[in-house]
């Protein structure tokens, strides 16, 4: 078990470091084109054990959110979609549990099989992203840009966070 | 209070989440700025919309009043102008100065009540009568010329006697030439009316400016009438006849201003001493 929160306490740091620092700056723009940002931290709250405390899951995300919103210089907007995900991660689970149920250590490819977790990390980040762009445009008179910000930035980040897990592959 | 904290306990995560997703609202509209625009802005589109929607319908009763009130500026503005006018004819070689003791023409803004346009006399009804301060004699303008002389009155109403009425006689001049003639209507074209006493040695042109001369008690001087569409000399006449074209139309009129002179009584006996 504290192998587990260690590993998850790394990899928070690592994730967030590489969020900040690296994909915060990359910005990809053609001429009106700029729908492209990379989004990865939910996989923190994503590889979380099952087990965690849905209120502990919860505070997690709303702190996490936070801490990012203050690099973003976008207070509230991250913690609320970090808040909004780490709420919904149980049922998200609950809605594409497998056959046998959690009873492994870490909700990755690894334990559940490459299908499940694309299919998990895919609902959560688009979630995510769609929530956080609504959020930060606070109207749905965008809502054009919206939706082509949330596809793009999803496909891109899924890529990334996909590419991620096949590198690293933890087993929890 | 057992169970409700059993409760609390129970849906931790849910309360966690909804107390934290409001305290990051909180946080979004007061710490960003354009967020705390858009906010402001929605809540705009909602209310916004709606007070818009009520100031329209409102602005339907608030018309009349609005209306009295630009009337009113508007007479003020036209009394300016006319005494401006007189005083600087007046005093052309000096310098005036005080013009609050010589503004003699005041204006009275009133509402047409009725009006006959298509008889050999013609007259309007004014809803204004000698409690507004009316009185038989006083002429009537309005924004684009005269229109005609105040023939009766009684407490609350007046009948107007109109520049298209065969009655009608009003002295009036050619602009800038100074030739003073009589302004009457002979024909049945409302649109026509006709100046007369006008000798024929003197030069006019089409086109011409006709105002009123200031001479007559009813009317102050340079209150334009119409322009001079073709003229003749008579047979046998020493004078031009002279047709004038209306530019504006009184059927269309909805306000008028009566001409109050002040000194209309003074100069009233003055004249009819002289006609004695």
């Amino acid at each position: 078990m504290n192998s587990v929160l260690k590993r998850n306490i790394y990899r928070a740091i690592f994730v967030l470091s590489v969020q900040l620092i690296l994909l915060k700056r990359i910005d990809i723009t053609f001429g009106d084109f700029n729908y492209i940002h990379f989004t990865i931290y939910p996989i923190i709250i994503a590889l979380l054990p099952f087990k965690t405390n849905k209120t502990l899951v919860v505070l997690i995300g709303f702190m996490m959110g936070l801490f990012i919103d203050l690099f973003y210089d976008s207070l509230g907007v991250h913690a609320a979609t970090a808040c909004f995900i780490a709420y919904s991660r149980y049922y998200i689970l609950m809605l594409i549990a497998p056959a046998e149920g959690y009873n492994k250590e870490g909700l990755t490819s690894y334990a559940y099989g490459f299908v499940w977790f694309v299919s998990y990390i895919s609902i959560l980040l688009f979630l995510h992203l769609f929530i956080l762009y609504s959020i930060e445009a606070f109207s749905f008179v965008y809502f054009k840009e919206i939706i082509l910000r949330t596809i793009f930035s999803f496909l891109a980040s899924l890529f990334l966070i996909i590419l991620s897990q096949l590198i690293f592959n933890p087993k929890y | 209070m057992r169970n409700l904290i059993y409760l609390i306990i129970r849906y931790s995560a849910l309360f966690l989440f909804l107390v934290l997703e409001f305290f990051a609202f909180y946080l979004i509209v007061n710490y960003n700025r354009s967020q705390k625009e858009i906010w402001a802005h929605s809540s705009n589109l909602l209310t916004g919309n709606l007070y818009k929607k009520i100031e329209h319908i409102e602005d339907y009763f608030d018309l009349r009043i609005q209306n009295d009130s630009l009337q009113n500026e508007n007479s003020k503005l036209l009394e300016k102008i006319i005494n401006y006018r007189v005083l600087s004819r007046d005093n052309a070689f000096q310098k005036f100065e005080s013009t609050d003791t010589l503004n003699n023409y005041h204006l009275l803004p009133a509402t047409i009540c009725n009006k006959t346009l298509n008889l050999r006399n013609n007259y309007f009804t004014l809803c204004k009568g000698r409690e507004d301060g009316i009185e038989v004699g006083m002429g009537v303008i309005s924004d684009y010329g005269i229109v005609g002389i105040v023939n009766s009155v009684s407490s609350h109403f007046a009948t107007v006697l109109l520049i298209i009425n065969s009655r009608s006689n009003i002295s009036v001049k050619v602009k800038n030439k100074n030739y003073p003639g009589s302004l009457v209507w002979n024909n049945s074209n409302p649109d026509i009316l006709n100046l007369i006493n006008i000798p024929k040695h003197a030069s006019i042109e089409v086109g011409d400016s006709v105002v009123t001369s200031g001479y007559s008690i009813s009317f102050p001087p340079e209150i334009f009438v119409g322009k001079i569409n073709d003229f003749s000399i008579e047979s046998g006449s020493n004078n031009y006849r002279i047709d004038i074209n209306l530019d504006y139309q009184l059927s269309r009129l909805e306000f008028v201003y009566v001409v109050k002179y002040d000194l209309i009584e003074e100069k009233q006996t003055l004249i009819q001493m002289e006609n004695e």
